[in-house]
């Protein structure tokens, strides 16, 4: 692998970061309303307003501020919550990341554990009713939106058959059994979905890939079928699967936000949801940030990947 | 080769015209009103009055979704509209043109993409405040890359092919070697795209209503609803279910015609 | 018989039509009650153009047959075994070991993310119980056997990695390397120069005797099955039609088919050509732009041609022949003005005065008031040259139907009445040999002959004096080429075309052009007419050439 291929795929990772800050930097300076208001409330004194504004730097021009906020973004200080007076936004960030953490990381343990063997299954009886199944029931869950399937394992599990307490969530600090217990549900509901799309793409990816000419002439060697499956077609496959698992990796984070608010997970999802409406900013941009950073950074790596997965990228680039 | 019926979109087809044919009679006529409030009739179970039951201010839940189900699909076409329109500008020049801003528009389109149109659709709306205009403001903006996308690459696989290139050497202008040459080949694949979106546009309406940032109250929409039937879970899990089933359904009817569609294209 | 080690009897398949009574499914026969059957270490040729079913065969003996595919009745026997009746077990155990196959793209016939070495070595880890040192030491061998160099490196690059000829001698390599009883080879020089060609050619016959290996060897080409093979089956619609000798069966034909395949290209009787140029170019150098549009990246402008200086006469037909690479097309997108990137001077003359050249009938926006533009249409852009492409599928837009792809030269000569427009495509048409009721079809419902007629006649609606044609025919079936070619010699005569002709097929040049030029590696090595570049060539290239494809 090409050290400047690496290089400068980080440099593009870089720049996309300081781009994407920037705009919400900007957009976040430029929407009406004037945040010293709201941070003191619509009976506060034109001075008093004057100096909070001098305060937090609002009368500065935009690249300056835009800098000031990188500097101290760069040593985790993203400034103090509008909201919860007192607070600073690192530490709400800190309070909120383990739990939506977890949630993404069961949600994936979920979908790579589920959806492979079911993929190649699909493909191995293609057309034969294994596979016809799969595909109907991928096609159904794939509609059902994540945060209605939430409500529904709400009701059938919480309250009808009370296999667990909706709402009374548990701090994975405290009692970490407990909590993942509570976690499985939400996991579900944010996986569910998922799980049938990947099944849908690496089945396609596959069928797709046992079109092709070489599958004929490891055939023609004499390879037996499943061995032309794992030993030629997969690996071949898998190529365009990394990126859609990058993409499903991150409509896992958006998934999750409307599935925290469903079964009252005090995550980053609800934050910024709660941000949002009280229009406190420094709260929403440093999430934009951390979500950015992730999904970049998301990126960065499949394209390494590729690196290693695909010869054919390895030495064009 | 037998030939197959194309299931996929026969269903996907029927299901859809059926839902929007029950929205554009729900927003001229409804059984009951969807805002009249009855107290002597909170969360009633579905009974011949009301086939769907009532919510917790005895409001009939068919005809909130009825009503509701318009603006869903308001929002979904306009959406679909804005970001097809958008991005088969863009697309068919930067991608039959290239160059410079042909490489800084595909840039941000890859970022804009890798990103869920959710967590998209939050931000713009942190941006520009809750609403309906603003939701399809939103995520009309946000559809344009996907169709830039198709837009451009069949720009891109097309500009060489001898057919263009025939076209070319024959002297027709480059305006209409893109619009009346090359555009009608993506013609397939904008569909798919166009029933994708609406999957999209129909989730992230119903998602960020639930989270009370799309359509405002009094209007009823299928999101909303749920989230208003959340609270009363316990008590009428159908107010629920029946706009939960609403969405399933459209999704579904349009994610079978973009199966189907790419059915049609694969031949 | 009984020495035979290959035999196949009444063999037929046939595939589900696709039809539109979808209960009673009818089949379409594509293999008919075909018999014949190959001696220990002969070389049989099997030819027929596509569709005949010879490949059928072929992937029928390895047991490949697509799913649709369904074998009606016969016997496909290999060394006292019925292979129709074998598990599929029973039929690995064979493949590969006893019998194997090379196919036609040697591009995307290995796989692409598995490197050389396994590839190669895996067919022999199938087969025998090597140990692993083993089995490196003999694909080592095999290698080095099909004539690669530094093995040991090769074994660790991936396909992508090689050209087409080296990737066709790992796939001969890997098929050889269980030493089989017999190889089919499915067209496996057709993708390939004139030139590679030849070496593989030279290969296959070098194994053959070293190796004692049975070559059942399927083509299209008769030149090429004429430098292999002792035997010959000529196949057509499913049907085998004459068998015999080789030599017998080219000399004396006996079926119309084959007739018509061994005299497939028409005898141009050249016409008089006045000695006055219509097309001139002098010491042009084209250059290529690698990514011309990207902004980062593989950068990179190449010169195709150098130095080039060549006229074409008035009413003649004029051949420009060399391989794949050599800048052939390159030349002829300088000419039609698809590639502006060239210098030196590249002119279109009438009576002998300068009419237009490329560049400046390209650019249409530069005049800026209305009349100007009509004015500079008229004048330069009515000389410039219109050009026919190869690819029959690919030069004709998929959604658009034939009559408006046809009016489309008629729009911009600004014939605007509707009544007129479709009076002349319908008189194309007809003048094409095609039927009227065509212009409202699409192309996809022709096939590719008429395709290429299409091209033609569109071409020909611009009313161009100077015609180029790249590979014109090399798409298309042998029988389809000499029709198409009738009608662009037809065409030639009538209508006093120039027609510059590029091919990579010497032999076709040789028939129908009255002058020639030979390009090798972007530059003009040779050039005179045909009779006298073809018998007395005078560059080491063209006598190569010349010697790998008579």
């Amino acid at each position: 692998m090409s050290l400047q291929y690496f290089i400068r795929k980080f440099i593009t990772l870089i720049l996309t970061l300081l781009l994407i800050t920037l705009l919400t930097f900007t957009a976040f300076t430029i929407i009406p309303g004037d945040a010293a208001i709201s941070k003191l409330g619509t009976d506060a004194t034109e001075e008093q307003v004057e100096a909070l504004r001098e305060e937090l730097g609002f009368n500065d021009p935009l690249p300056l501020r835009y800098i000031n906020w990188l500097t101290s973004a760069l040593h985790g200080d993203f400034g103090e919550s509008y909201q919860y007076s007192g607070v600073t936004v690192a530490e709400l960030l800190t309070a909120r990341f383990p739990v939506t953490l977890l949630l993404a990381t069961l949600s994936l343990i979920l979908i790579l554990v589920v959806s492979f063997p079911l993929g190649m299954l699909c493909a191995m009886y293609t057309g034969k009713w294994p596979d016809t199944l799969i595909n109907q029931l991928s096609q159904i869950t794939m509609a059902v939106p994540a945060f209605f399937l939430g409500m529904m394992m709400t009701w059938l599990f919480g309250l009808v058959l009370k296999w667990f307490q909706p709402g009374a969530f548990i701090d994975p600090f405290e009692d970490f059994i407990g909590c993942v217990r509570y976690m499985i549900f939400p996991t579900i509901a944010v996986a569910l979905p998922k799980i049938a799309m990947v099944v849908k793409f690496l089945r396609n990816s596959i069928l797709n890939e046992l079109h092709q000419d070489y599958v004929r002439t490891a055939r023609s060697k004499g390879v037996r079928s499943l061995r032309v499956l794992y030993g030629h077609v997969l690996k071949n496959a898998l190529i365009p699967v990394i990126t859609f698992l990058a993409m499903i990796l991150a409509e896992i984070l958006a998934g999750s936000i409307v599935v925290e608010q469903v079964f009252g997970l005090p995550g980053m999802g609800r934050l910024l949801i709660t941000s949002i409406s009280a229009r406190d900013y420094p709260v929403v941009q440093a999430i934009v940030t951390y979500i950015t950073t992730v999904v970049v950074l998301i990126n960065f790596i499949v394209d390494v990947l590729y690196q290693f997965v695909d010869p054919r990228v390895r030495t064009t680039s | 080769m037998k030939k197959q019926r194309n299931y996929n979109l026969i269903i996907g087809l029927a299901l859809t015209i059926a839902l929007a044919l029950m929205a554009l009679i729900g927003h001229f006529w409804t059984p009951c009103s969807p805002t009249a409030m009855d107290a002597s009739a909170v969360n009633l179970a579905p009974c011949l009055k009301y086939p769907l039951g009532t919510d917790n201010f005895g409001r009939d839940i068919l005809s909130r979704i009825m009503n509701g189900s318009g603006i869903t699909y308001l929002v979904a076409v306009c959406t679909v509209l804005i970001g097809a329109v958008g991005g088969t500008i863009i697309g068919a020049f930067t991608g039959y043109f290239g160059g410079i801003p042909d490489e800084i528009v595909m840039r941000l389109n890859d970022v804009l993409l890798s990103f869920p149109s959710v967590l998209l659709a939050l931000l713009f709306i942190s941006f520009l405040g809750e609403g309906t205009a603003n939701l399809i403001l939103a995520l009309g903006v946000l559809f344009i890359p996907s169709f830039a996308r198709i837009v451009r690459s069949e720009m891109i696989r097309c500009r060489d092919l001898d057919f263009v290139r025939s076209a070319k050497v024959t002297g027709v202008g480059t305006l209409r070697i893109i619009f009346a040459h090359i555009l009608p080949n993506s013609l397939v694949s904008m569909l798919t795209s166009a029933a994708i979106g609406f999957n999209n546009a129909v989730l992230a309406e119903a998602s960020m209503s639930y989270l009370g940032l799309g359509v405002q109250p009094p209007h009823a929409s299928l999101g909303r609803m749920l989230s208003e039937a959340q609270s009363c879970l316990y008590v009428a899990p159908w107010y629920a279910i029946a706009p939960g089933v609403t969405i399933i359904l459209m999704i579904l009817g349009f994610s079978l015609i973009s199966e189907g569609l790419r059915k049609v294209q694969n031949h | 018989m009984a020495e035979s080690l290959f035999q196949i009897d009444h063999l037929s398949i046939a595939f589900p039509e696709a039809g539109k009574g979808s209960h009673g499914l009818t089949m379409h026969t594509v293999v008919d009650d075909i018999s014949f059957s190959m001696k220990r270490g002969e070389i049989l040729g099997i030819v027929g153009e596509s569709g005949s079913g010879k490949s059928m065969t072929a992937l029928a003996t390895m047991g490949l047959l697509s799913k649709g595919a369904t074998i009606l009745g016969g016997h496909i026997r290999f060394d006292g075994h019925e292979f129709l009746s074998m598990t599929e077990e029973e039929r690995n155990s064979i493949r590969g070991n006893d019998i194997s196959m090379i196919f036609q793209e040697p591009m995307t016939s290995l796989n692409p993310v598995m490197r050389i070495g396994t590839q190669v070595g895996e067919t022999l880890q199938l087969h025998t119980a090597l140990r692993k040192e083993e089995v490196h030491r003999r694909v080592l061998e095999a290698l080095t056997d099909v004539g690669l160099p530094d093995p040991e490196a090769l074994c660790r690059k991936y396909p992508h990695e090689l050209s087409g000829g080296m990737r066709q001698r790992v796939m001969i390599a890997q098929a050889m390397i269980c030493e089989p009883k017999l190889l089919i080879a499915d067209e496996p020089t057709t993708a390939l120069d004139v030139l590679v060609q030849q070496q593989i050619l030279d290969l296959l016959l070098e194994l053959h005797h070293k190796k004692n290996v049975a070559i059942l060897f399927i083509s299209h080409d008769l030149n090429v099955i004429k430098k292999i093979c002792d035997h010959v089956l000529v196949m057509y619609e499913g049907k085998i039609v004459e068998r015999g000798e080789v030599r017998r069966v080219l000399e004396h034909p006996q079926h119309d088919y084959t007739k018509t395949l061994i005299a497939s290209f028409p005898e141009h009787t050249v016409s008089t050509v006045r000695e006055i140029p219509a097309l001139s170019l002098q010491h042009v150098n084209v250059y290529y732009q690698e990514n011309p549009r990207a902004l980062f990246g593989k950068k990179g402008r190449f010169q195709v041609i150098r130095d080039l200086s060549l006229t074409v006469r008035e009413g003649e037909m004029f051949g420009i022949v060399g391989e794949s690479g050599c800048g052939k097309s390159t030349l002829a997108k300088a000419i039609t003005g698809l590639n502006p990137d060239y210098d030196g001077e590249i002119r279109f003359l009438a009576d002998g005065r300068m009419v237009g050249s490329p560049t400046c009938c390209r650019n249409r926006k530069a005049p800026s008031n209305p009349e100007e533009h009509a004015g500079a249409l008229n004048r330069s852009s009515l000389y410039r040259p219109q050009m026919v492409f190869q690819d029959p599928f690919s030069s004709l837009n998929p959604v658009r139907k034939i009559g408006w792809i046809m009016t489309e030269p008629l729009r911009v000569l600004k014939i605007r009445d509707k009544k007129e427009q479709r009076r002349r495509v319908e008189e194309m048409l007809t003048d094409i040999g095609l039927n009227p009721s065509y212009y409202d079809r699409y192309p996809r419902e022709l096939s590719g002959g008429q395709r290429q007629r299409v091209s033609i006649g569109t071409v020909l609606l611009r009313d161009p004096k100077i015609l180029v044609a790249d590979e014109p025919v090399s798409a298309l079936d042998v029988t389809i080429q000499s029709q198409i070619l009738d009608l662009l010699l037809e065409l030639h005569e009538k209508r006093h075309l120039t027609i510059v002709f590029i091919s990579h097929d010497l032999n076709l040049v040789r028939h129908i052009c009255s002058r020639v030029a030979v390009l090798y590696n972007g530059e003009l090595v040779e050039m005179g007419d045909v009779e006298e570049v073809y018998r007395h060539p005078q560059h080491e290239y063209t006598k190569k050439l010349l010697a790998a494809a008579l």
